[in-house]
This record gives structure tokens, sequence and C-alpha cells, in this order.
């Protein structure tokens, strides 16, 4: 693992939020219910100029939660992309690292997502040292393709998250049965969000489940 | 607006915060599990509850109304001074009534009247560890909680039974959340155990001492640990509150002479208050009826 310096170019610079710390709070709280609610569609009420390749709901999600004390790994065309590496080492000052497995924090774009055990999943002592991985994808509805039981959700709860690989799907559904490792998953999209947390078991639904 | 100047927003700075609410995002996604945090002095004694004044603060917005409660009451030294801090500190809204608060910072009781979705429970914990009285090592501990080893909590209460022929823990009652962690639900009487189970409101848990922080997300299953043949109970009285009649709430016990008389009086002030008001309302309605 090794720190890159990606540089900053000043030409590239946006701002971030007008108010850091009212509007850091309330994107935290939308974070706090989207955990804590898994599957739970969250819109975001600020819209944000977006520095590059990120959406409004990945650069606030990544502006409240991340600075010099985070590591953060970045997809490979977010990582080439210097409008967003620029921003998030302007903004947030966080050391963004080569290798996923050291993550705090990753970013990826739906198409280039990484494998799965490439991640940090935690310890069984200290599952809390684990990755959260940030990803955007093309669209995000509570259609029912995967239906979500789990702490935070009352009975159960549906949602469809377009763009991830079958692969993917397969290593997220069986990663929870290694709780209490694992990694929690926020999904991003325009400015809605959506997120599932370890805890969260997921199942695939049939294509005529969909119609009742 | 906050009146207070030369502080940040709800007195504890950006970056703080920012590792704080990392912490309470990883405890919502492994309920019942102890998160180590970076704990920051408050301006008060550790005892006082500067564990949930961290969760408070991190999580606290202009849009919110607090309301803090210490055993219960909304009046005692611990719950006012907490209350002004943050009205101070953050300008905030505060309150008495629990269903008007979007906040609630406790010590020690679970309010009577049933929380709501998108209510925030948050308490102020001494003692995170269920483990810690039996098993001092902190190493141990968390090999305990990694291997679901739980057993000697079984033992302890089990020890109860042939002691006194019942459980005799009252309060700190352990629990198991969703089946997996055992958790300290902070020295709340256990009569409020079940109050915890599948919940509508979010539960963060702060312990400042010990810097660690644990939740329990909504509608998690969260079950006293018990036997079958000794299965989970809670306290019960013979008397009613001597001042709204209530014979379903949490009652205080209060020396009101020095020849020992008592009294019983809820120890839920806002609950109380709450219901002699409908009391006086109704029979206002019933003799406006009347007459």
């Amino acid at each position: 693992m090794a720190v890159l310096t990606p540089t900053v170019n000043s030409n590239a610079l946006i701002a971030g939020f007008d108010d850091p710390v009212q509007h850091g709070q309330q994107v935290f709280r939308a974070l706090l219910k989207a955990m804590s609610e898994p599957g739970t569609l969250i819109e975001l009420e600020l819209n944000l100029a977006t520095p590059g390749l990120l959406n409004n709901s990945t650069w606030q999600t990544l502006l409240s939660l991340l600075d010099a004390d985070t590591q953060l790994w970045l997809s490979p065309r977010l990582n080439s992309d210097e409008r967003v590496t620029s921003n998030l080492r302007f903004h947030c000052q966080s050391p963004i690292i080569d290798g996923s497995k050291a993550a705090d924090f990753a970013v990826a774009l739906a198409d280039e997502l990484p494998v799965l055990r490439d991640l940090n999943w935690g310890t069984s002592e200290y599952p809390d040292r684990s990755t959260t991985l940030i990803v955007q994808v093309p669209a995000l509805s509570d259609e029912p393709h995967w239906e979500l039981t789990g702490p935070g959700i009352e009975s159960r709860k549906t949602a469809r998250i377009a763009g991830l690989s079958e692969e993917f799907r397969l290593a997220l559904i069986n990663s929870r049965k290694r709780f209490p490792l694992g990694v929690d998953c926020i999904f991003c999209c325009g400015s809605k969000l959506l997120a599932l947390p370890r805890s969260t078991q997921i199942r695939e639904m049939r294509p005529e489940e969909g119609e009742a | 607006m906050s009146t207070a100047t030369g502080y940040n927003f709800a007195y504890l700075d950006e970056q703080s915060k920012r590792m704080i609410r990392r912490a309470i995002l990883k405890a919502v996604a492994i309920p019942g599990y102890q998160v180590p945090f970076g704990g920051r002095e408050m301006p008060l004694p550790h005892g006082w509850g500067t564990g949930g004044m961290q969760v408070t603060a991190s999580v606290i917005g202009e849009a919110d109304r607090l309301k803090v409660i210490d055993q219960g009451a909304d009046d005692t030294t611990n719950a006012v001074s907490i209350r002004r801090f943050f009205a101070t500190t953050a300008g905030v809204e505060t309150t008495e009534s629990t269903a008007a608060a979007s906040l609630i910072q406790t010590r020690h009781r679970i309010p009577e009247t049933p929380l709501q979705a998108d209510q925030i429970l948050i308490y102020q914990v001494p003692i995170p560890e269920p483990l810690r009285f039996i098993e001092p090592r902190e190493t141990e501990t968390r090999k305990m909680h990694a291997l679901s080893e739980y057993g000697a909590m079984q033992v302890k209460l089990y020890e109860d039974v042939a002691r006194f022929g019942h459980i005799a823990t009252s309060y700190d009652y352990p629990v198991m959340v969703n089946n997996r962690y055992m958790m300290d639900p902070s020295p709340i009487p256990k009569f409020d155990n079940p109050k915890m189970n599948r919940m509508p409101a979010l539960q963060l848990f702060g312990a400042g001492f010990e810097k660690r922080i644990y939740a329990v997300p909504p509608y998690t299953e969260v079950k006293s640990l018990d036997f079958d043949d000794y299965p989970f109970e809670v306290q019960r009285w013979d008397e009613n509150c001597a001042i709204c009649g209530s014979d379903h709430s949490f009652l205080d016990e209060v020396i009101i002479d020095d020849a020992g008389s008592k009294m019983f009086v809820c120890s839920d002030t806002d609950y109380c208050r709450s219901r002699q008001t409908n009391a006086t309302e109704s029979a206002t309605a019933t003799e406006e009826t009347l007459s």
C-alpha cells in the first residue's frame, strides 16, 4: 500500500459546503437515517456543484465524513480524474491510497467495483475497523428486486440497485454469513442515497414475486 | 442561533464530530458492538454524562428539539445543566415533552411515553462492558464478544437464582442485541428493558470514561437474558403514583418526613405531569357537560 500524492490543480477546484458546520451535520443526519433504516431511499436537500465524475450525493457524503484521518481508495476512473482527486485532496485532506485493503473509505463507479474480499472486513475483535464502500450507481429505487430484512427494518423492504455486476451481488449477499465482519455500503445516485450495512440480510426475489 | 460566542456549534470542533460520527455509523451497522472512539474532554467531569454529550454534540442540528432527563426527571441538576449547555452552545430549542423532542439524552431511564420513528434516544453510559465485573481484562472481553462466549453471564444470573431464589439484578440488566452481541443497557432499571425491544426510535449509547459508542437501530430485537424456568420479569409495585395515580409506570420511593413516612411517585416527570393535565382537562370537560 502506498499513499498516492496527486497534485492539486487549483484550476479544477470548486466550492464545497457553503456552511460546512450546518451542512456537514445535515448530511450526516441523512446518512445516519440511511444507515439505521437500511433500504430507505434518502433524498439530500442540498444541491452542490460536483467535481468531475462524482455525483451530488457521493460528493456530499465524502465532504461530511472524510478528513485527514481517513484513508481513501478510488476506483480507477475516479483516480485518474484530476477534478475528483484535486477536490478531495483540497477539501478533505484524505490520503488517497492504491491498495483497497487498507481503505477506511472506498469510492467506486458501479462498473468498476473492487472485488469485495479485497476490501477491509475488520477483525472479529474489532469489526468496526472495516471499509465503508460508497458506490455511484446509475439508478436506485424501491422496486422489488432485493428483499431486505434485519435491524432497522420493521418487517421487510425492497430495493433495486442498478449497475452492479453479478459477481459483486453474489459476493455481497454471501458476505452476510461472515457477520459481524463485513463491509458497509452506501449507494449513491444523483441526490439520492441508500445504505446497506452488513447487518442487512439480502434475498434476490424471483421475477414473478415482483408483481405481487 | 447559538448565544455563546467563541465556541463552535454544539461545543465540539468539527474534526472531533466527524470522528464521532464515523464511530456512530459503524456502531449502527454492528448493533450492540462497542466501537472505541477518541473521547474528548468536555467542560464537566466524567460521570456526568460526557459520553452522551459527545454523541449529542455530534448528532444535533439547528432543526432539533432537545430533551434531557436524569432518572426520568427534567428538573434535576444534571438534566438542567446539559439542557442549558446545548441551548447555549447550539442555540437549539429545548423541551420537556417526550413527544415533542427529536433528540432525548437520558441518564438511567427510558421515557414512559413510547418513542416514535425518527426520534433518537441517547444514553449516558458509565460502564459499557457487561462482562467487566466478570472479566476485568479488555483483551479477554473482546475475545468473548468475538466468539459470542457469554456463558459466564448466565452463571452469574444462575448464582442469583441459587442464592436468592430469583434473578436479583434489578438495573444494568444484560441484553442480547439482534441475537449476536451482549450489551449493557446502561443502568436503566430492568423495568425499562422491554421498551428497548423493537423500539421504533434509534438508540445511541455514549460512554465518556471508557470511550465507547454503541447503538441499537430501530426495530431491532433486544432480549433480556433469562432461563426457561426463571423467565425475565420486571419490577412491580403495590402502590400507585401518589400524584397522578398511575398503576403502570416506574415509581420512586420518596421519604417525606422524619418519621419515615413515604410516598411513591412516577420517576418520569413529564409523563406524570401530562397525566395530571389530562385528568384536569377531562374533569373540566365533564363539569361543563353536566352544567
